[in-house]
């Protein structure tokens, strides 16, 4: 449960717990990922991908839908 | 949200990419081939028990590196290909927002207790743990090295963690740490009956090291899980001089398949910013279980958990943030979670903003 747990934690973290200084660097943060690209507005970068059992696909294939990409790993 | 919204068809993916802890829970370690990314990635379904797919950034994180290089970053794209919303942290409330917005509300919000997830606990250590007495390593940072993969060999259950002090980084002279990590999706132990772990590195000239070879020391155990662990002393090591370093050690998968392996790597003197940050307990970090223990210490009537009238320091102002079932006492696990969050970001402990890596 506890890696889970991290897991969740670090996907919430900033929500959770910001304090002053935090939520200060946090929205600094945000303001510089938002200025970095790609830009809101750009196309999504095509490069190849696989799924969990090695069968590559292109990131511009996601298309047709409204989708939700998020980053993460085990740690 | 992905019960919500599925049938509404939005897609949702995770993406898998390099690891931003190596060693929190699990002593997991950055996989060196595509085969192996996917092995973390399937582990990660199980962990998460999730349903939403994961897809996998190819491992020269082309991805990662087109996105913007943070380790729990979002993005919304339109049907036609089009990013509408990006956040450098993941915010799932935040996402249902965008999506009421976009989509439309859901008639009846899916909320955390409606779904039953499976979930999966890491895979444990396969020999003892503990046993050798671990390196701190606080603000060091990951460098780029090259595994020499021989398609026939045998895989590289040991994997090196190369970190480097500021000092090597900036100009050549410094501290290099090596770390031979078991790779728990190999499922090896050392082996301490035979001679341990060694490593060698080919001089170059003009470059001072105080140990260009070295042994780990015996372990009084037949077999552990350990990483063997070196901190070396350079001196005027150029950027455009990178070290070949060869490895030698005997690893066992269970009790009769047993290995001598011998493994190159070339080491550049350049941070790796997808190495991540450390989380060992060399790393200078808090772990979990110490943690909460240390702050059980202020459990005065000694129930276990923590009254919001026990709870001192950086505990009391989170008090009832981290009492997460309402009960009104801080337990072990709760105290556990929030360990993990202030490793996140990495304080109290030891390490400061300096030791920040890009994930």
């Amino acid at each position: 449960m506890r890696i889970v747990l991290t897991f969740l934690m670090l996907a919430l973290a900033f929500v959770a717990f910001p304090t002053g200084v935090q939520a200060q660097k946090m929205q600094e943060r945000e303001e510089d990922f938002l200025r970095s690209k790609p830009l809101i507005g750009d196309h999504l970068p095509d490069v190849t991908v696989y799924s969990p059992d090695g069968t590559p696909s292109k990131t511009g294939d996601l298309r047709g839908h409204y989708t939700v990409l998020t980053f993460g790993c085990l740690t | 949200m992905y019960r919500d919204y599925g049938p509404k068809e939005v897609k949702f993916f995770f993406i898998y990419k390099s690891l931003a802890h190596p060693e929190l829970a699990g002593n997991y370690v950055q996989p060196f081939t595509l085969s192996e990314r996917l092995d973390h990635a399937r582990q990660a379904e199980r962990q998460l028990g999730a349903s939403i797919p994961w897809i996998v950034d190819a491992m020269d994180n082309r991805l990662k590196h087109a996105l913007g290089d943070r380790p729990n970053s979002e993005f919304i794209v339109n049907p036609e290909g089009i990013i509408i919303r990006k956040r450098a942290w993941s915010d799932p409330a935040q996402v249902r927002k965008d999506l009421e917005e976009l989509v439309g509300p859901v008639d009846r919000i899916t909320r955390e207790e409606d779904v039953q997830l499976k979930l999966e606990l890491p895979p444990k250590a396969t020999a003892a743990v503990r046993i050798m007495p671990r390196l701190n390593r606080p603000k060091m940072q990951p460098i780029m090295m090259e595994p020499q993969i021989e398609p026939e060999g045998p895989p590289f259950f040991a994997k090196l963690r190369a970190e480097a002090d500021a000092g090597l980084l900036k100009d050549g002279t410094g501290k290099l740490y090596l770390g031979f990590h078991l790779d728990p999706f190999h499922n090896a132990h050392w082996n301490n009956l035979t001679e341990p772990l060694s490593f060698r590195i080919e001089t170059v000239e003009g470059v001072t090291i105080d140990k260009w070879e070295a042994a780990a020391p015996k372990v009084s155990v037949a077999s552990d899980a350990d990483p063997r662990e070196f901190m070396l002393k350079m001196a005027a090591w150029p950027g455009d001089k990178p070290l070949r370093l060869t490895v030698s050690y005997f690893a066992c998968v269970g009790e009769e398949s047993c290995y001598t392996v011998t493994q190159e790597y070339v080491l550049h003197r350049e941070r790796d910013i997808d190495g991540g940050g450390a989380r060992g307990e060399g790393a200078g970090y808090w772990e979990s279980e110490e943690f909460a223990q240390r702050m059980l210490a202020s459990d005065k009537d000694k129930d276990g958990k923590l009254a919001k009238s026990e709870a001192t320091g950086i505990i009391a102002p989170q008090f009832s943030k981290l009492d997460r079932n309402k009960d009104g006492f801080l337990d072990l696990d709760e105290l556990e979670v929030f360990s993990d969050w202030l490793n996140y970001h990495h304080q109290p402990g030891v390490p400061s903003s300096e030791s920040e890596t890009t994930q």
